[in-house]
């Protein structure tokens, strides 16, 4: 029955095809205009890790004095100092963790036509890459010996493989960033993220870096981040030693926890570190605070997604509320003026339920094909975003939910916008229209 | 087959009310074919609506074939209509946008009869009616003596035990007219039970029973053949 009832619904379309195109540009436009916006905000609000989101950890200390108050709205923090970066990293715990900051660099190679160009830079610790599931085409992760060595390593990733290096194996090689020489160990597949979680301090849409330096080589090579620096302390860095021992926060650090059992010990690792780092005078403050945030909750807590988003979903959807009350309208005009046709189904036989059925199937179709539609008005949304401004580039995008979502939106909308009338139509008395046909 | 007793049906507006039928009674027995006649607005239409279970009835009882009309749910009485009754409408009443084909078979759609078994029947009475080279037809390709036909073969495909005519040959010249009593007249000596509603004297007279109904009861009768003991309603 329900192919018969796609049949008629067809013919229908056929017999008044203004009325339907109508009501297909309306629902096109109300779903194109929609899934623009629901796909960004979809895009943006994604897990960008779901196999480790909620081990990974990022961690904010409360260094302030008990007086001092922070503008973040937990008085946290961002970032932690690199004093406290450091001591982190050489706890003797079983959990991979990292030290990380942006930086950049000229890049350059030794007798090349390849004219220098500035990369940004990841420096960060040897576990980012197991830590991040970032996978290697070429060679590994620098060693431990690199680290403690502070050795001139690097792991590059593979678009900017492809354009020093044309795609070859380029492990063993150099390239020079600004002055410095550095070995390739490794090349990664490009991180594959589209909103940078693991360094929100600068904007979360961003393109990932493409080089990858050990965090040991900041204090030796003097190395200036390109992220933030704050303070709440008075202090005078008159070289790059005094940043090091300073209380500036400078540095983000992640650490991977794979059970409750182990966020539950490594928080207490850290009430301990800070109870040890007052008997120096730092923290002072009676009520130690730290934090502790997996991806997703970074994500929330550092607004990725922001009000400003939702309330865009919120008006796209009320726009297509719009769309649907024009396309009641004219499915009430469509379906009651269909009451004599109604009239004679319904004395040869056929029940409310089946002549509701018929009339959902018909707005369920209408919805199919204007949804598809859709569709293709929301390619031209999110094409128009990302040209517009490269920060789309990534999330200006529909992904295979979203192209799913369209259509099940349409057609459930739809639904819900046909249901009076058909629920109207269906109470048609047989005899009403059968001696006025 | 048909038991009406004591059947009222009053139409109430804000400012109106109108007794289309009051104490209406009458037995119709299996293979019977009767006419009814009336002026208009005494009441037939309606009679004949409630009789096809189209409309509801205000007080009485209505047994057809043993089942109490007035206990049915919306569905069940759908489900009466679609098993056992066939209708031909003064104005055909076929679905513009279906072909022949497809008009006769709307009701056995709903009936549920898989496809091959529709196909036979619709071909079966197509050519009953004399248009089965015109299956592929539109309604509007047709003249109206055609269309009535179409109706019929419709109205036969369902193989009803009753069936309900309402001036059948209203829209229809005389000799178009005569072609569909004789069409009638042969369906009710294959054993189905009919009622004629029109205004065509002669028609009339062709039936074996006649009823008349003035002011929503039945006011007279005569009868031209058939068993006088058939008729109760007086």
């Amino acid at each position: 029955m329900l192919f018969h009832y796609i049949d008629l619904s067809w013919r229908s379309f056929k017999r008044t095809p203004m009325v339907s195109a109508l009501m297909i540009i309306a629902i096109a436009i109300g779903i194109g205009v929609t899934m623009t916006s629901l796909s960004v905000y979809h895009m943006m609000s994604a897990d960008p890790i779901p196999s480790k989101s909620s081990q990974l950890h990022h961690v904010q200390l409360l260094t302030l004095d008990e007086e001092r108050a922070w503008w973040t709205k937990d008085d946290m923090p961002y970032q932690v100092t690199y004093q406290d970066a450091m001591n982190l990293l050489s706890a003797d715990l079983p959990y991979r963790r990292t030290a990380m900051l942006k930086a950049g660099f000229a890049v350059h190679l030794d007798n090349s036509d390849i004219k220098p160009f500035i990369e940004q830079a990841r420096v960060a610790s040897a576990d980012i890459f197991a830590m991040f599931n970032l996978k290697f085409i070429y060679g590994g992760a620098w060693s431990s010996d690199d680290e403690e060595s502070s050795a001139a390593v690097v792991v590059i990733a593979q678009s900017l493989n492809e354009k020093l290096f044309q795609g070859e194996n380029s492990v063993g090689k150099t390239i020079n960033l600004d002055d410095m020489t550095v070995r390739i160990v490794g090349v990664i597949k490009d991180w594959p993220t589209y909103v940078k979680y693991y360094d929100l301090n600068n904007g979360a849409f961003r393109e990932p870096e493409q080089v990858f330096l050990p965090f040991s080589l900041v204090a030796p090579n003097e190395i200036e981040s390109w992220g933030n620096h704050n303070s709440w302390k008075a202090q005078s860095n008159r070289n790059y030693q005094d940043l090091l021992n300073s209380e500036v926060f400078w540095v983000q650090y992640w650490v991977e926890l794979p059970t409750q059992q182990d966020n539950e010990a490594y928080a207490s690792f850290l009430m301990s570190y800070m109870a040890e780092q007052q008997k120096i005078g730092r923290f002072a403050r009676k009520e130690l605070k730290y934090a502790l945030r997996d991806v997703n909750e970074m994500m929330v807590y550092r607004e990725v997604v922001n009000e400003d988003n939702k309330i865009l979903v919120m008006l796209s959807f009320m726009f297509l509320a719009v769309c649907l009350a024009n396309i009641l309208g004219l499915l009430l005009a469509k379906f009651l003026r269909r009451a004599p046709e109604v009239g004679v189904r319904r004395a040869l036989g056929a029940s409310k339920t089946q002549v509701f059925i018929q009339h959902l199937v018909e707005v369920g179709l209408l919805g199919m094909i204007g949804g598809l539609f859709g569709i293709l008005i929301a390619q031209v949304g999110l094409w128009g975003m990302r040209t517009s401004n490269s920060a789309y580039m990534a999330i200006a995008d529909m992904d295979l939910t979203m192209l799913l979502a369209a259509p099940v939106i349409a057609v459930s909308v739809c639904i819900l916008a046909g249901l009076y009338p058909a629920w109207l139509v269906c109470r048609t008395t047989p005899a009403t229209h059968l001696k006025s046909q | 087959m048909l038991n009406m007793n004591g059947i009222s049906k009053v139409y109430q507006t804000e400012m109106v009310q109108t007794h289309a039928l009051q104490d209406f009674n009458l037995q119709v027995n299996e293979g019977e074919f009767i006419a009814v006649t009336g002026p208009s607005g005494s009441g037939k239409t309606t009679f004949l609506n409630i009789a096809g279970v189209l409309e509801p009835f205000t007080q009485g009882e209505y047994l057809l074939d043993g089942v109490d009309i007035g206990k049915l749910n919306d569905n069940q009485r759908a489900d009466i209509r679609n098993q056992k009754i066939g209708y031909i409408f003064q104005g055909f009443n076929l679905i513009p946008d279906l072909n022949l084909y497809e008009n006769v078979e709307v009701p056995l759609r709903y009936r549920g009869i898989k496809a091959p078994e529709r196909k036979r029947r619709i071909e079966e009475s197509l050519e009953q009616v004399g248009l089965a080279s015109r299956a592929k037809h539109l309604p509007q390709q047709l003249s109206g003596g055609q269309q009535q036909r179409v109706a019929i073969a419709r109205a036969l495909a369902g193989k009803p035990r009753f069936l309900l005519a309402d001036e059948p040959t209203g829209n229809l010249d005389s000799l178009m007219a005569r072609q569909v009593m004789e069409l009638l007249e042969k369906i009710n000596q294959d054993g189905a039970t009919i009622v004629m509603v029109t205004h065509d004297s002669e028609l009339a007279r062709r039936a074996p029973r006649n009823i008349q109904v003035v002011d929503g009861q039945i006011a007279d009768f005569s009868l031209y053949q058939g068993n006088p003991a058939a008729v109760v309603g007086v």
